[in-house]
């Protein structure tokens, strides 16, 4: 049987009408006619994306400027250039990412693990090939104070960005969660990027790149918790 | 005005407040939706709830459709997402209450009851729920693999292999079923 042959039976039996009953439609029709209001679309992606952009990089500079621009004022020109470059171009993709997350029907360009996978594996070249100090000191201890103070500045960079998209819709709320946590994470390495002196390779390349994993991890579960609760309230609803 | 454009139009009326644009794609939409759900395997009166759910959800995020996007995709999506949820309540409340172990083998039993062999819903029975919610969006939907891929938040390379095992499937299953009769049509 050719492929051909089965396109047509599948188009001859999916014409078969199938009536949905009018007085459900009536129904319908009945219940959101008296919240039928004019409504505002949202705005154009860039302009979404634009904006958490900016909430990201306002969040990692408020951070910088109370903890101090230690790591960029060490910096030369090409490690700043090539640093803030890749991860404005991540942070600009994640965006995109995001708002395409919150609105349903949204081209998806790539899978939130993907962008997640190469977006780290971009940082960790960079941060390879800039850092070449192999020497640590104090490796655990310097990690967790810069993966915590990472993390502490995505969780506002997040809430603010949900904000900013609050009057979207994510048809899979975990994947949301994940995307808004990948792009608050990178509030958080870019404060560090600012912040942090310590230029040993190592310390970089795991503890700096972690934040934005850890960040994603966290957003994703608390948007399955929402979710969840949402879900389970709204079930004990239809029970009562 | 082609179809999409004439949707399309609609929805920014029915964002605009007017009632007979909602009215309209109310009618326009929902025996397609309808039948979304029934190629689910779900009953008609699950069906019927499903639809009047998505109804009150689209209604809920009407504002997130922007004009000039396509509407199929954006009206599928929400459907998808209803379906989803309505089939995560299910199988919490009858693991509850039946103890059942998997939901899915009670949904399978749909296909055996219908009495049309040759009806959408059996024609796809033999395919699992990713390529069935494929193929009821192109043929049913008549959407493209772009919109499809929309709707499905997945890219269009995924939903050309998820059609292509999808007629592989199919052809798998026509060509016994074609075998089976011939054996019954031979036997005195």
């Amino acid at each position: 049987m050719k492929d051909r042959e089965i396109d047509d039976l599948l188009e001859k039996a999916a014409r078969a009408p199938q009536g949905v009953n009018p007085e459900l439609l009536e129904r319908v029709a009945a219940t959101i006619r008296p919240s039928l209001q004019p409504v505002r679309p949202l705005p154009a992606t860039w302009i979404l994306a634009a904006g958490l952009v900016l909430i990201c990089a306002a969040v990692a500079l408020a951070g910088a400027a109370r903890a101090g621009f230690y790591g960029i004022a060490k910096m030369d020109l090409f490690e700043r250039l090539l640093i803030f470059a890749a991860l404005a171009v991540f942070a600009l993709v994640a965006a995109v990412q995001f708002v395409g997350e919150l609105i349903p029907g949204s081209r998806r360009r790539v899978s939130p693990g993907v962008l997640l996978g190469f977006g780290s594996l971009a940082l960790l070249g960079v941060f390879g090939l800039l850092f070449r100090d192999y020497h640590t000191d104090q490796f655990v201890h310097a990690g967790l104070v810069c993966l915590f103070a990472g993390v502490f500045h995505a969780i506002p960079a997040g809430l603010v960005c949900w904000w900013l998209l609050r009057r979207g819709f994510a048809v899979n709320s975990v994947a949301a969660g994940f995307v808004g946590g990948t792009l608050a994470g990178l509030a958080g390495v870019t404060l560090l990027e600012l912040h942090c002196a310590n230029f040993e390779a190592l310390h970089i390349l795991v503890w700096h790149t972690a934040v934005v994993p850890v960040s994603a991890a966290i957003g994703a579960l608390v948007a399955w918790a929402l979710h969840f609760r949402a879900s389970h309230r709204s079930s004990l609803r239809a029970k009562l | 005005m082609v179809p999409d454009q004439i949707l399309e139009t609609l929805m920014a009326r029915y964002q605009a407040g007017d009632f007979s644009a909602a009215t309209a794609l109310i009618h326009r939409i929902s025996p397609q939706l309808h039948r979304f759900f029934v190629a689910q395997f779900a009953s008609r009166e699950d069906a019927d709830d499903l639809l009047q759910e998505t109804w009150l959800r689209i209604h809920k995020v009407r504002h997130t459709y922007r004009p000039g996007e396509p509407v199929l995709p954006w009206f599928y999506a929400i459907a998808r997402h209803v379906r989803v949820d309505h089939y995560r309540r299910a199988v919490r409340t009858s693991a509850r209450e039946q103890q059942l172990d998997d939901f899915s083998g009670l949904a399978a039993k749909f296909p055996a009851d219908a009495a049309e062999p040759d009806a959408f819903e059996t024609l796809l029975a033999p395919l699992p729920e990713s390529q069935r919610e494929v193929i009821e969006m192109l043929k049913v939907g008549g959407m493209s693999l772009e919109e499809v891929a929309r709707a499905t938040s997945s890219s269009v390379g995924s939903v050309k292999q998820k059609v292509h095992r999808a007629y592989k499937k199919l052809r798998e299953t026509i060509t016994s079923r074609g075998l089976a009769k011939a054996q019954r049509g031979g036997l005195p």
